[in-house]
């Protein structure tokens, strides 16, 4: 029996629409952290992420963006949220969205990789440092304009680094 | 729980016109497939389709080639797979992400892929893509867009389980 990669910590499906989903209390015994979305919106929206409750202007970011006729790359820093679709936001078609949080119990800046595909608006992949050491132990992911509709799910994985 | 592999395909000598997986659990939440392809013909474009559904299918892609970048769209999904005037064994490798494969709306894929040449052309693409059929996945074909796999191109594919 090969041991698994990913352990479920937590998984959310939407029973009515919502504007955010919260991970708390996440556990600190894996090496690594992986969140998977499938979001479907009620209209047109952006997803953006805060971990701790942290509001201040502690995110920046590197991306890389397509939207089947230009590609383009952005960065900006202090920012008070991060996008986890920036211009691949969720309109019509479902997105999915994955982002792998790299050694976030451990005391550096945590570095987090973000993927977002939306076949009606585009691609992109993003590098996002978070300026804090402090180890994360809690997420929530949120709606700009408009809601996260029924069925859309939201699965916290760790990731072990150690046998 | 996690990542449970659900079957390897390596193709033999003589090559292949396909990869294709028909026996996918419906008890997943999400597929994942890793393909390492190298073609017989100068197509870099190797194509996937579910169901044997060559219909229905969109994607937009973001492509960097080593000297410039771009973004477009299709009525396929795609990644890339090495060509035949690729240095000798080298393949390149992709992973597509399907989410939500058994459930009863529109199936969203991301896609990531990196070809290499021995520091020539070569490709590293990001797709976002749409089957838009409501339709549970039960098979997942993979498939050059002219000629064929070579012999080592391999597949797996494997279920995120929720539990």
């Amino acid at each position: 029996m090969p041991t698994p990669t990913h352990t479920l910590i937590e998984a959310v499906t939407l029973a009515t629409s919502a504007s955010s989903v919260t991970f708390s209390s996440i556990p600190q015994t894996y090496g690594d952290l992986v969140l998977a979305l499938n979001i479907k919106p009620t209209a047109a929206l952006n997803v953006r992420l805060r971990v701790n409750g942290d509001t201040g202007t502690n995110y920046n970011y590197v991306v890389m963006a397509g939207n089947g006729t230009a590609a383009s790359s952005a960065s900006a820093a202090s920012q008070d949220f991060i996008y986890l679709d920036y211009t691949a936001y969720t309109n019509i078609t479902a997105s999915v969205i994955q982002a792998n949080f790299i050694d976030y119990s451990t005391d550096k800046h945590k570095s987090i990789l973000a993927r977002a595909s939306n076949s009606t608006t585009g691609v992109n992949a993003q590098g996002i440092r978070w300026a804090s050491a402090a180890a994360i132990t809690s997420m929530e992911i949120y709606a700009i304009s408009n809601q996260f509709d029924v069925g859309s799910t939201f699965h916290l994985y760790g990731i072990a680094k150690a046998l | 729980m996690g990542y449970q592999l659900v079957e390897t395909i390596t193709v033999g000598s003589g090559g292949a016109a396909s990869i294709e997986f028909t026996s996918i659990p419906q008890d997943g939440v999400d597929l994942v497939v890793k393909l390492s392809s190298r073609h017989d013909t100068t197509s870099s474009l190797t194509e996937i389709r579910f169901n044997s559904d060559s219909t229905n299918r969109s994607s937009i892609r973001l492509t960097g080639d080593g000297s410039s970048v771009f973004s477009g769209s299709q009525s396929n999904i795609w990644a890339r797979g090495n060509r035949s005037d690729a240095t000798s064994n080298t393949f390149a490798n992709s992973s597509f992400y399907i989410s939500n494969y058994a459930g009863s709306t529109a199936k969203s894929v991301s896609v990531d892929g990196v070809g290499e040449n021995n520091g020539t052309l070569a490709y590293q693409e990001i797709d976002a893509g749409l089957w838009n059929d409501t339709s549970a996945i039960t098979a997942v074909e993979l498939f050059p867009n002219s000629g064929n796999f070579v012999q080592y191109s391999t597949a797996s594919i494997y279920k995120i389980t929720a539990d």
